[in-house]
């Protein structure tokens, strides 16, 4: 479902993102770690077509996002690592406004929308200004637009920032409950125990370029690690730059 | 004290790196750009006040007395504006600013907070009214040929007058926001202010200031003359600033020395008491002010009707944005003074025209009627383009840090730009047209000077709304923490720049052919082949200038976006 191939993303005096190609099958759910600037947000910017490549390409649900972007991203469900909002809108107004830029039916929204202000605790907020929301709130009402259209795939930058333990568990359900339904999902985190608890396969992104990729298993046999956790794994193989 | 320096000291250091080269660009045109402007306006202001001092002498008995009431005017003018940007900075600087809740986890007391973001606010209120008053008493300097110390008065008068008004503001901000949340206060603040704004404009154009030159109301001026000689009130900073100038302009040291001790100890004085009242309650206040309000108005909504229902005819997407546009600008209390103000702005400017003495003029009526109408078309084209300077440049800017929604939203830029162009387009068209129909009607001009005037604006308005869109987009900053200010940035001036051009050529181009064509009308003569060329080229060519502005930004704009 999503297929980056030689992606590069070239700022000039920093190249934050260098010929990165990986693949993310439908219903996996695909975790990309790595240290501060390593170049996970530019990545996923470039997928959530935020942000233009400088080379390379990006498929998602075989389109080119480049050719057709429109039309890619319709299959996309987006969620921004800060929850920057329209702080004049109320929360119901934000999910009418997203459901009309995605085309979801009248009807449908009318029954999804309470629902998933409901699932997120933000029924009695639906009402009041976004500016009224706390950051946990805002990333809430983010999430819960992302899932509005029923998107093929949800691309997430630091899903669970801001969120309460409830939420973190109940995000999590979520996620594992949509990969299940053929909901591809990629992830970026800097929560490890996120990444080793909901991820199919991890990606491990230093200084741009990909260091290493596969299942938990995968990665601690390339770090060469025996019973170890997903930390262990993180520093062996940043500290040795492993490439695959 | 060395705190309070402290915390000064990224202003200092941001200003300083904001003058570095930015990503290989360099900033000397932004910086001749502004610098120029800012001659203009000075030497303009010099030479307007020269000129007008100049006069002044020329005039018998009266000339004196008008230039030392000017002064007085002016310290009032100066003194009003001061304490009207004090406040408003102080409330932004001390309650408002993102940087605050930073500030407050330092180890520093809340009263090296206020008085660090107090020299700020002052300094950010001040600077602009002390540059472009200096013009001003230049003048009168040279007009009554003074020495050095008039400067020098002049200067210390200022600054005491910049450390009085915001003194004053400070106290009146710290209690107001013991007693609401700052949010709150600003809307109120600004809602007065341009409220009494609009009072004065109405109430100084209503008393028809060119009724002056009727020699039949002669003996009213004669009265306002006396008037002018009565004293002040000699309890009030801006008589004692007032004083300072004019015995500094006749030389009375005494008196001179005296009043600028009285503005000097009222100015520390009013520092000192901001500075203990600051003590006692600034935190307090700024406490209040995290927390958020309610809504100024709760939302009113009637059953089985939906205002957004009228937008059923859009697009999909693109009755989503015109709803969220709608709903974000009239919920955003900054915007309604300057909604006010625009108002205003149109009923002087239509009150103007019916106030014309038509049936009273000396000169052929019919040849002037249509003159004006034809100089309305350039005149409610700089209407519309202060109008969309301030509503439609900033809407890109707008969107904030929530602009990602759109760039992950599956509408491409050139629609999102084009939607915006679209939702203040259909309002600005009908605004100005109405503008020009109803003053034209007022002029009551033939029928040629209605379509040219009509026509010329239908093709005028797109052009600015969609530089103002595209320009908006090339030049747009979205972590600013005031967009709405985006006009007074350098790509707000580019737009300001390039409207005029465009509005120039376009009247420039078409005064010609109607002057002939008018002329011709006139005089019984039927259109030479001459005339109908060279109007059919001044036509098409305006005609294609238009277009080009209403495309190629847009297009700039997209591409800008796109490549971000």
């Amino acid at each position: 479902m999503i297929k980056l191939q030689e992606l590069t993303k070239d700022y000039g005096t920093v190249v934050a993102v260098n010929k990165l190609n990986l693949n993310v099958a439908a219903g996996e759910i695909y975790g990309f770690i790595g240290p501060n600037g390593a170049g996970k947000t530019t990545t996923i910017r470039m997928m959530g077509g935020i942000l233009a490549p400088t080379s390379g390409g990006i498929i998602i649900g075989g389109l080119d996002m480049a050719q057709k972007p429109v039309e890619a991203k319709k299959l996309i469900g987006f969620i921004p690592d800060r929850p920057f909002l329209y702080e004049k809108l109320t929360g119901m107004e934000f999910l009418q406004f997203s459901a009309d830029l995605y085309n979801v039916e009248r009807d449908t929204f009318l029954e999804k929308a309470p629902k998933l202000l409901q699932q997120f605790a933000l029924r009695d907020w639906g009402d009041e200004l976004v500016e009224a929301y706390s950051h946990g709130m805002k990333q809430r009402l983010i999430i819960a637009s992302a899932l509005l259209h029923d998107p093929q795939i949800l691309i997430i930058d630091e899903p669970m920032v801001g969120l309460d333990p409830s939420a973190v568990r109940m995000v999590k359900d979520i996620l594992k409950e949509l990969a299940a339904q053929q909901t591809t999902i990629f992830i970026s985190t800097h929560t490890l125990s996120i990444a080793e608890d909901l991820c199919h396969r991890i990606g491990l992104i230093h200084k741009g370029t990909l260091l290493a990729q596969g299942t938990l298993d995968e990665l601690k046999h390339i770090a060469k690690l025996g019973e170890a956790g997903l930390e262990e794994v993180f520093l062996t193989i940043i500290k040795e730059n492993t490439f695959i | 004290m060395n705190n309070t320096f402290l915390l000064l000291r990224p202003r200092f250091v941001s200003a300083i790196n904001s003058m570095r080269p930015r990503n290989g660009k360099r900033n000397w045109p932004r910086f001749f750009m502004y610098g120029s402007l800012g001659f203009v306006f000075w030497a303009g202001t010099f030479i307007i006040f020269y000129r007008v001092l100049f006069y002044f002498q020329s005039i018998q008995d009266f000339g004196n007395i008008l230039a030392m009431k000017l002064i007085s005017m002016l310290i009032i003018i100066f003194f009003a504006l001061l304490l009207f940007s004090n406040i408003i900075n102080c409330l932004s600087h001390l309650y408002l600013s993102q940087d605050l809740p930073l500030l407050h986890s330092l180890p520093v007391s809340s009263e090296n907070i206020f008085s660090s973001r107090w020299i700020i606010s002052t300094f950010d209120s001040s600077w602009m009214i002390v540059a472009f008053s200096f013009p001003v008493f230049l003048s009168y300097g040279l007009i009554y040929k003074t020495g050095i110390t008039f400067y020098l008065t002049f200067l210390v008068t200022i600054v005491f007058m910049c450390l009085i008004t915001s003194a004053l503001s400070s106290i009146l901000v710290l209690f107001g926001a013991k007693i609401l949340p700052a949010g709150r206060i600003r809307t109120i603040i600004i809602v007065l202010g341009v409220f009494m704004t609009l009072l004065i404009i109405l109430v100084l154009r209503l008393i028809r200031p060119e009724q002056l030159v009727n020699p039949d109301s002669f003996a009213s001026v004669v009265l306002y003359l006396n008037s002018m000689q009565t004293p002040d009130s000699p309890l009030l900073p801006t008589t004692w600033m007032t004083d300072v100038i004019k015995s500094s302009l006749s030389g009375e040291i005494q008196s001179c020395l005296f009043n600028i001790a009285l503005t000097g100890t009222c100015a520390f004085m009013l520092i000192f008491i901001s500075n203990m009242i600051a003590r006692l309650i600034y935190f307090n206040g700024f406490s209040k002010s995290q927390t958020t309000s309610k809504r100024l108005f709760a939302p009113v909504k009637y059953k089985g009707y939906n205002w957004e229902n009228l937008l059923n005819f859009l697009p999909r997407e693109s009755k989503a944005f015109a709803v969220k546009e709608i709903r974000t600008f009239f919920r955003d209390s900054a915007q309604w003074p300057q909604l006010f103000l625009m108002i205003a702005l149109i009923a002087i400017y239509l009150y103007n025209f019916s106030v014309l003495p038509l049936d009273n003029l000396p000169i052929k009526a019919v040849y002037l009627q249509n003159i004006f109408s034809f100089l309305n078309i350039g005149l409610a084209a700089f209407v519309l383009t202060a109008i969309v300077a301030r509503f439609v440049f900033p809407s890109v800017s707008m969107e904030g840090e929530a602009f990602w929604i759109v760039q992950a939203a599956p509408v491409s830029i050139k629609k999102f730009l084009w939607i915006k162009f679209f939702l203040y387009y259909v309002p600005l068209i009908i605004l100005v047209e109405f503008l020009v129909v109803v003053s034209n009607l007022l002029l009551r001009v033939s029928p040629f000077m209605m379509f040219l005037s009509t026509i010329t604006i239908f093709w005028l308005v797109p052009a600015v709304v969609g530089m103002a869109v595209g320009l908006g987009a090339v030049y747009a900053d979205f972590k600013s923490e005031n967009p709405a200010q985006a006009v007074t940035s350098f790509g707000g001036l580019v737009f300001m720049v390039l409207c005029f051009c465009l509005i120039a050529t376009v009247v420039i181009l078409e005064a010609g052919p109607v002057y002939s064509i008018f002329m011709a009308d006139l005089r019984g003569q039927g259109i030479s082949l001459f005339q109908l060329t060279w109007s059919v080229i001044s036509f098409v060519f305006a005609f294609s200038l238009c277009l080009l502005a209403i495309f190629y930004p847009i297009c700039l704009g997209e591409k800008k976006l796109r490549i971000r």
